[in-house]
């Protein structure tokens, strides 16, 4: 297992330095940079041009590569042209906010995923599959943003049950994290529910259909223990899969929620530094995100490992 | 040194008309004290540091924290803030602020002139208009409660600058003096002071009880005057999605919020637990030509759009309905407010345009009409700008792309664009003088030929910043807009109106150009 740990992290790194090149190369050729923010509507040509030229945005190009990649190595992500903290602060402020928002999402999903889709499997062809679809179907097809808008207005102005935005951390009150997050953690889940209650069902009936399930049930194991250890555990590699690219998508879904519920997450802030070019925030804070990414898909590797024996063979 | 100065009040220096105190009968106080306001802002925060960030959301929060020397008043006039006096020498080259006694910084420190000039000396190292101090030779602190600026040559217009409000000289304690740009500390002289700030999510500011009040005036005004702190805190949520900002104030979550979306407003005004401020003049809509390409290098062809545009049709869409129309740039009720050149606006005259066109040569290539949708004003006129271009066979093609990218491109004018549009809030506050330094170089927005001005432009504008009496200058603007407005170097469409609306137990919000928390309170 260590030593599948240890190869993953390193073909980690050549995605990272990929993907820092790709950030880096994107976000500066996109026209526009911070010195117009920074500067405000109003202002004149020759304040931005003095702006630009503060923040060393008048170098050339190559210049900046440089400075950005020697920062790296010192293991200095640089500093928020706009926010004037250190990429790996402001980054890190934020990152506990998605990651338990998105952790919260993720419970929903799996709950409400795969109780759906295995109960869709095992009622296959009858009214409890034709609804657990319906629903799947229609958490797939609502927009997020629009599912989180009806839920304010529902749930937050006429019913008075949660608030309408805002965001409390759990450390500071637990309850009141409960409530700024149920709203947009459920907005955020249920797109991803619909699409592995799906996935489970067609993997469970796919699995349900082997030999050794057959041969489970001749045998006269209980239907339970049939399900969930001969099914459910094999259903459960492609599965994981799938949950691993929940996650990936639960972060970067986190984007539209936050901004949604006003919430102060890594979605918003990298949001917000791509529109405003904030060139060290982007860069910074698009690498940790995929470093973060790297990880998951580690773990996933992991799970794999611990599910299937297979894998822990090949892999030694 | 200043034996034989000359205190001059404001109003007089300044030429402008409501700088003086204000008269009302009694001295404000607090009907009551208490309570929690939490207001909707639409936009982020990046930084707090008031000299180096010139954007609406900072200066949103940090001015109801920081003060300085000079300000404007409610109808942007400069006054007096942390300076009791102001003198000037009879050469016009030396100002000496007295400043007021017994202010402390919200670190409990007392405001000194050492702190005035280690903040001036932050402000020309890394402040944002840094340019602005271009004519000074010199500050220093006379004594410690005495601080004096000497011009290199005379400058009528030095004080509305001093007082400009879009990045202010806010006044820093001296040990702050050396904080990197965007870095500031914030640590005022204002009535409310900072307690925590969350980029994209929330400022909160608790009442600071060492403020000392401007006792030479009764009420507030504008940026400064007689400010008290109500309300315990006060907390800039930031919630850009509009219906968000609709439901937080429905609910009471927010007490206070800007920029309603307009098909929320019918329910909100039946609604009686709130009540609808709207800010007028928030900004002037902007089509900004660019003169150096073909054909808007062509005046005729100029003339031919001017002269075609219904500016309600514009501005109607633009803001959904919340707009005056306006000529020029100033507002009615600012001093140097001149409709010189209004036989130029609102023609809305598709013959006499086609008139005009077809004396431009016009042969039918494509006219871009440079916008963005991240302002819907701006993208909404440049939509219905195209249709009426396109009514008398102007060949009007949309480029949109996000504000950072189109104000970028508006920067050159080689950039593939003909038509940029914007939005000019700040600078017609500030004044005359402001507003018209667009169409100066370096950088004169109408992008002249070879960046070479045009000698007319040049003059008036010298006129503007040098003639000796307020009434030169006045009637210099006048003329400098008739002529810029003549020749088409701009396209002012019209005044926006921004809408902001509080809870109906908020009392003595009145809407300015940043939300003012001071003298706001609960009812009861």
């Amino acid at each position: 297992m260590p030593g599948i740990i240890l190869r993953r992290l390193g073909s980690a790194l050549p995605i990272l330095l990929i993907v820092s090149l790709i950030t880096f190369a994107m976000i500066h050729l996109i026209p526009g940079d911070p010195a117009v923010t920074i500067a405000g509507l109003s202002a004149t040509p020759e304040q931005i041009a003095n702006i630009r030229h503060d923040l060393g945005l008048d170098q050339p190009l190559l210049t900046q590569l440089w400075r950005w990649y020697a920062g790296l190595l010192h293991g200095n992500l640089g500093r928020s042209l706009l926010l004037g903290q250190p990429v790996v602060y402001a980054t890190m402020l934020r990152l506990p906010v998605t990651l338990a928002l998105s952790a919260y999402a993720l419970v929903i999903t799996l709950l409400i995923g795969l109780v759906t889709g295995i109960a869709a499997a095992l009622r296959q062809n009858t009214w409890v599959d034709q609804v657990a679809m319906l629903l799947a179907m229609i958490g797939i097809s609502l927009p997020n943003f629009y599912l989180g808008l009806l839920m304010i207005i529902f749930f937050g102005v006429e019913l008075r049950w949660l608030p309408t935005g805002g965001y409390i951390a759990f450390t500071d009150d637990p309850l009141g994290w409960l409530a700024t997050s149920t709203m947009p953690a459920i907005s955020l889940a249920l797109l991803l529910a619909g699409l592995l209650a799906r996935i489970t069902r067609s993997t469970m009936l796919e699995v349900l259909r082997q030999d050794y399930i057959r041969t489970a049930r001749a045998k006269g194991l209980p239907r339970r223990k049939v399900v969930v250890k001969h099914a459910l555990s094999n259903a459960l590699i492609p599965i994981t899969t799938v949950i691993g690219i929940i996650v990936s998508l639960l972060i970067s879904g986190a984007v539209v929620t936050e901004t949604l519920f006003s919430i102060p997450g890594l979605g918003q802030l990298l949001t917000q530094a791509v529109l405003n070019r904030d060139y060290p925030m982007v860069q910074g804070g698009l690498l940790i995100t995929t470093a973060l990414l790297v990880l998951v898909n580690i773990g996933v590797d992991v799970c794999y490992a611990l599910l299937d024996p297979r894998v822990r063979y090949d892999g030694a | 040194m200043i034996r034989r100065a000359i205190l001059i009040t404001l109003s007089a220096l300044a030429g402008l008309t409501a700088a003086a105190p204000s008269v009302s009968a009694e001295t404000f106080k607090c009907p009551h004290v208490g309570g929690n306001f939490t207001f909707g802002q639409e936009a982020n925060i990046n930084s707090l540091d008031q000299m180096t960030s010139g954007t609406i959301s900072t200066r949103n929060i940090a001015m109801n924290m920081f003060e300085s020397l000079m300000t404007r008043d409610e109808n942007f006039n400069p006054i007096l803030e942390l300076a009791d006096s102001m003198a000037e020498t009879p050469d016009h080259l030396t100002y000496t602020f007295r400043l007021r006694q017994g202010i402390r910084f919200h670190n409990g420190k007392e405001m000194t002139s050492a702190d005035v000039v280690a903040s001036f000396d932050r402000y020309a190292r890394v402040g944002l208009y840094r340019s602005s101090l271009a004519n000074v030779d010199r500050w220093d602190a006379q004594d410690k409660y005495t601080f004096v600026i000497h011009l290199k040559k005379v400058q009528p217009t030095f004080l509305e600058i001093l007082s400009a409000f879009s990045a202010p000289i806010v006044i820093v304690p001296a040990e702050e003096k050396d904080d990197p740009p965007m870095q500031l500390k914030t640590i005022g002289t204002g009535p409310w002071q900072l307690v925590e700030s969350v980029p994209g999510g929330y400022v909160k500011m608790k009442r600071y009880e060492g403020y000392k009040p401007n006792t030479n005036f009764e009420q507030k005004t504008g940026f400064g005057g007689y400010k008290q702190a109500c309300f315990d805190t006060v907390t800039f949520r930031i919630v850009t999605e509009p219906q968000a900002r609709v439901a937080g104030l429905r609910t009471g979550e927010l007490q206070g919020v800007e920029d309603l979306p307009t098909k929320s407003l019918a329910d909100l005004k039946a609604d009686k637990n709130t009540t609808i401020i709207p800010l007028q003049n928030w900004w002037i809509q902007i089509a900004q030509p660019n003169v150096s390409v073909p054909p808007t290098d062509n005046l005729m062809f100029r003339k031919a759009v001017q002269t075609v545009l219904d500016m309600d049709e514009i501005m109607d869409a633009a803001s959904d309905g919340n707009y005056r129309l306006n000529v020029g740039f100033q507002y009615p009720n600012q001093a140097f407010y001149s409709d010189a050149g209004k036989e130029t606006y609102n023609i809305k005259d598709p013959e006499l345009a086609k008139k005009y066109l077809a004396q431009s040569g016009y042969k039918g290539e494509p006219v871009v009409l440079l916008t963005d949708k991240d302002y819907p004003a701006m993208y909404n006129s440049a939509l219905v700008m195209q249709q009426e271009m396109q009514a008398i066979g102007i060949k009007a093609e949309l480029k949109v792309v996000d504000w950072p990218t189109s104000a970028n491109m508006a920067l050159k004018p080689d950039t593939g664009w003909n038509f940029f549009y914007t939005g000019w809030g700040t600078q017609p506050a500030l004044g005359a003088l402001a507003t018209m330094q667009f169409f100066v170089q370096p950088g004169a927005v109408y992008m002249p030929k070879g960046g070479q001005d045009d000698p007319q432009v040049l003059a008036l504008w010298n006129d503007m910043n040098s003639l000796p009496t307020v009434e030169g200058r006045k009637d210099a603007f006048a003329k400098m807009q008739k002529y810029v407005l003549e020749q088409v170097y701009t396209l002012p469409l019209g005044s926006l109106t921004k809408v902001q609306a509080v809870r109906s137990n908020v009392k003595g919000y009145v809407p300015y150009r940043i939300p003012r928390m001071s003298n706001v309170w609960f009812a009861n």
